[in-house]
């Protein structure tokens, strides 16, 4: 399903697909994207169309990846000579590269120091500082990550994917709530998101699995993303693995809810009705998807093999006879 | 469909060809009298199948409900429509937009999301690793 694709590189590469994508390295290398013309001859006969950069790019990654460390080399060179040594991004492709290279954490913070240097000469530049949140990650200092973060975030709020980075980082020191926080500033800047409300409504879960409000809010989030999208098959087993948790639950706290009300008034608990509505819908969702996707449908060809075998799983466990 | 829709634009081209051919051989020959009728009925005959056709023809439009466009996108997933680049890399259709988040798979799963914090020496470690364990699934 997933074929090596340089100019667009899929959501999830494994070494296979990895090796695929570097060995392309050799065709593409052996001919030169710019023209050897002088100036104004080499803007009318040049062949680099917008596509060649990317695809330049992401051969870069490709080939520090399996250790091709040669083409790597002279993809950067390239891009290099096409685009500045002082061009931002060039700077941060630079950066990698040496990072890529660096043999033990000695080297590393060679390349940190590197990092600090040039912004010093220019704080401005975004890419080099999400690279130096990237190099302390991989040192393991992950409290540092973490605060290099906030002053990236306090500069520029506006940043999705380094709030996201920021609540993987939270999330995995196991603070909750600033993870949930920082995913909410996700969803401040891109509501539609569905796959930043599946995560946020994850984080919930994982919260505190076993308590009404986070559980209700995981839900509401589930409910969204599955709203924005509808075939999203990790919306759907959220949705219903977090209903199957809240109906004994809400079937429990009948009777003692209207004490539970007026603590929390911001997450009122759903209707047992509704739940068991929403765990229903997703039910048979999850059964259509997993029919159509067994039956080689080519229509539904795209979801992801895993989930459809987790959502399978989930179905199963439940032990109702699915058709 | 793009079949029946090329028919019928050709149809109409011949129609209107002819239409506009006849106007230009009567407006020579007759110059002081009125356009025959048959002439005019030809002519907006052939505009009507002309525009059938090339509505016919006209690629499938796209879902303008943003769940469905995304359910879309999610069912289908990215394939190639028959366009390759110089490199000899094709063009693939639209994904998920939100995929740079990196949020899609949930957590601890090694997706390629977030490209500005992209890991490089942990990339690389896994794919040594793989190459040292036999290079095998």
């Amino acid at each position: 399903m997933t074929h090596a694709n340089l100019l667009t590189p899929p959501a999830q590469i494994t070494p296979q697909t990895a090796l695929a994508l570097s060995q392309k390295a050799p065709p593409i290398l052996s001919t030169s994207p710019t023209s050897p013309l002088p100036w104004p001859l080499s803007l009318l006969f040049s062949r680099e169309t917008p596509e060649t950069w990317t695809i330049h790019e992401n051969l870069l990654f490709a080939s520090l990846r399996t250790g091709d460390d040669a083409s790597a080399r002279q993809v950067l060179d390239r891009l290099t000579t096409r685009f500045g040594a002082d061009n931002e991004r060039i700077i941060t492709l630079r950066g990698i590269y040496e990072e890529a290279l660096a043999k033990d954490d000695k080297d590393l913070e060679k390349v940190f120091e590197g990092y600090e240097k040039v912004l010093k000469a220019d704080p401005t530049n975004f890419g080099v500082r999400k690279r130096r949140v990237a190099v302390l990650k991989s040192l393991g200092r992950t409290a540092d990550a973490i605060t290099a973060l906030t002053v990236l975030l306090e500069n520029s709020p506006t940043d999705a994917e380094a709030w996201a980075e920021l609540g993987e980082l939270y999330a995995s020191m196991g603070a909750w709530g600033q993870a949930i926080f920082c995913l909410e500033e996700v969803l401040l800047i891109m509501p539609n998101a569905w796959s930043a409300h599946a995560q946020l409504a994850t984080l919930h879960y994982l919260s505190a699995p076993a308590s009404l409000p986070p559980l209700t809010l995981s839900l509401r989030h589930f409910a969204r993303s599955v709203e924005l999208n509808d075939s999203y098959l990790r919306g759907y087993y959220g949705l219903k693995l977090i209903s199957s948790k809240l109906i004994p639950l809400l079937s429990e706290s009948t009777s003692v809810s209207k004490r539970n009300n007026n603590d929390d008034d911001d997450t009122p608990p759903p209707k047992l009705q509704s739940v068991k509505k929403l765990e229903e819908l997703a039910t048979s969702k999850l059964a259509e998807a997993i029919r159509q996707y067994s039956s080689g449908n080519k229509d539904w060809a795209g979801l992801d093999e895993a989930e459809v075998i987790a959502a399978r799983e989930l179905l199963d466990r439940d032990g109702k006879v699915e058709r | 469909m793009p079949v029946f829709g090329a028919a019928l634009n050709t149809v109409g081209l011949i129609f209107l060809t002819h239409a506009v051919y006849s106007t230009h051989e009567h407006t020579v020959a007759f110059a002081h009298t009125p356009l025959p009728l048959d002439i005019t009925i030809e002519l907006l005959v052939s505009i009507l199948i002309l525009s059938a056709g090339i509505v016919a023809a006209s690629p499938q439009l796209k879902p303008i409900q943003w769940a469905k466009w995304a359910g879309k996108i999610e069912r289908e997933g990215r394939h190639g429509e028959g366009k390759w680049t110089r490199e000899g890399e094709e063009v693939l259709s639209e994904g998920d937009p939100f995929a740079f988040l990196g949020l899609g798979k949930g957590f601890g799963t090694n997706g390629e999301g977030r490209r500005g914090f992209w890991d490089v020496r942990g990339k690389r470690k896994e794919y040594a690793n793989w190459v040292r364990a036999g290079g095998k699934q």
